[in-house]
């Protein structure tokens, strides 16, 4: 039970990080435009954010160094300055799309229009990121998003054809949408996969967590753990969009057609729990984005962050956190629709992948800091593989958003 | 102790004797000894050095946002003599702790007039 427990940090960081508002969006459309014919890319998604989280959470326990600690010593103030103004950006814009998705989940429990939620939802994140103590926000919303489990039984309760689901998940298929839609909803899903939040979230919680290299299994656990448990519920989100949505030739543009698989399976107790977990996911995801953007901002300028200490002593970090609140909520109250913020985010992160991975994998292997714990010549293989995959995405991201005018 | 500075020592964390996070190595200053030999005199850290090092259009707005928070200008950086470093790993460890250093005046303002009004300031979350 207590290693389990230990896990909570690596599934708070993959269901904030990738099973979020932009992924309740982006399974939900790709499951009902393409069946299952995407599910490569989570797979390949999850393995990489396995890699590269492993690595950044054994630099965290080993030297205490958190991920925009190492952007900054490997990329040199200036491209980390950039590199901190485009992850700020985006980071920020995701918080504000998080908060519109707890806002949502409000709306679809009570029936009252999500722009009365925003406020709503901003000062409770606030309230929770200024009172709760770390590791009772990381166990509560953690196993609070598990509830989105409700997708994978939907799949037992409908009458789905699990052989036609196998063979569509082994089938690359434009099917019949074109294959400009198909690549552009394979860089929006990976890109959703690997946000780079999630990695600067994972280790800054570890060093918030006081690990040292005697948790090293711990962490190691809570990233093989975590993120295969969000990459299994992200699955499940497209294959029931898949069973329920694509044969009704239904399309995804808001929360409640997310839901409708669920409904059609359980009713109104459907309702219910699918709203309580859009609820927990997007509301752990506007904690995890909101102090990921701080986390980033006071690693790059050195200044004292966390916590641990109290707000006095971090009063730039907590400024930062207040600062990125009301910027979400005001973006929000532009009336802006949650869901088209979501699909450009995703493509900007895509873009600015590799600035943060490039470091991770350059310092994992530097024995000034790790000694003997530099990555192994396998990881390494891997991780090389996978970085140039994430330049392809980053590269791939605007041509195919121009060229398919997002999508379309 | 042999390093090289642009590799192991600029952009680094600073670190007190207590584990608290004093700033990044911004900048670092040479001088000549009596043989006029060169040696590593002072650590620089602060968003006026800072952005210095940093250059262009983007370091100069760095310096403006951070000087709107001080009286005195231009912004002076906080100045840490080599001789106060204890190690350097993947941190630069200090000997002294953060009382015995001017806190950054960014830090001090939104202390006192932002975050310290708000109430539960003074308890660590944990």
């Amino acid at each position: 039970m207590k290693k389990l427990l230990a896990a909570t940090l690596g599934i708070l960081s993959a269901v904030g990080g990738f099973v979020d508002i932009g992924d309740l969006v982006a399974a939900g459309q790709a499951g009902a435009r393409f069946g299952m014919a995407h599910s490569w890319v989570l797979l390949l998604g999850v393995i990489a954010i396995c890699a590269y989280a492993e690595m950044a959470g054994r630099i965290a326990a080993v030297t205490g160094r958190a991920v925009f600690d190492l952007v900054r010593e490997r990329l040199g103030a200036r491209m980390a300055l950039v590199n901190l103004i485009a992850s700020y950006v985006v980071t920020v814009i995701t918080l504000a799309a998080e908060l519109g998705g707890v806002a949502l989940a409000l709306q679809l429990a009570s029936g009252v229009p999500y722009l009365l939620w925003v406020p709503v939802a901003g000062a409770a994140v606030w309230l929770v990121l200024w009172r709760v103590r770390f590791p009772v926000m990381e166990r509560l919303f953690g196993l609070a998003g598990l509830t989105l489990v409700v997708f994978a039984v939907a799949l037992f309760w409908l009458p789905t054809d699990w052989a036609a689901l196998g063979r569509g998940a082994v089938s690359i298929d434009d099917g019949g949408q074109g294959w400009g839609a198909y690549w552009f909803v394979a860089v929006a899903l990976f890109a959703s996969t690997v946000s780079p939040y999630e990695v600067f979230f994972f280790s800054s919680g570890g060093v918030e967590e006081r690990w040292s290299a005697a948790d090293l299994a711990d962490a190691r656990f809570s990233v093989l753990v975590g993120f295969p448990v969000g990459g299994f519920l992200a699955l499940s989100l497209i294959a029931t969009a898949t069973v329920v949505l694509r044969p009704a030739g239904l399309t995804v543009s808001d929360l409640d057609d997310v839901a409708h698989p669920v409904v059609l399976a359980f009713g109104g107790v459907g309702l219910a729990i699918a709203a309580l977990a859009f609820f927990a996911v997007t509301f752990g995801a506007a904690l995890e984005t909101g102090l990921s953007a701080a986390y980033a901002a006071a690693q790059y300028f050195g200044w004292q962050w966390g916590k641990r200490v109290s707000p006095r002593e971090a009063a730039r970090f907590h400024t930062v956190l207040l600062v990125s609140v009301l910027l979400g909520v005001l973006l929000l109250l532009t009336r802006i629709d949650p869901v088209t913020l979501t699909e450009y985010m995703l493509i900007i992160s895509a873009v600015a992948l590799p600035l943060t991975y490039l470091p991770i994998l350059v310092v994992a292997n530097d024995r000034t800091y790790l000694g003997d714990r530099v990555n192994g010549r396998w990881l390494n293989v891997l991780g090389a593989v996978l970085l140039l995959v994430i330049v392809a995405a980053a590269i791939a991201a605007i041509p195919v958003a121009i060229g398919t005018r997002m999508g379309q | 102790m042999r390093i090289q500075v642009s590799h192991d020592l600029l952009d680094r964390q600073l670190v007190d004797v207590d584990g608290r996070l004093i700033g990044k190595v911004d900048d670092v200053e040479f001088a000549l000894d009596a043989h006029g030999t060169p040696y590593l005199r002072t650590l620089l850290t602060g968003p006026g050095a800072l952005g210095l090092r940093v250059g262009g259009r983007i370091g100069r707005m760095l310096v403006l946002t951070a000087e709107r928070f001080v009286s005195d200008r231009p912004m002076v950086p906080l100045r840490i003599p080599y001789g106060f470093v204890a190690r350097i790993d993947s941190a630069v460890w200090l000997r002294i702790r953060a009382e015995d250093l001017p806190t950054s005046p960014v830090e001090l303002w939104l202390r006192r007039h932002l975050i310290g009004r708000i109430p539960g300031a003074g308890r660590a979350g944990g």
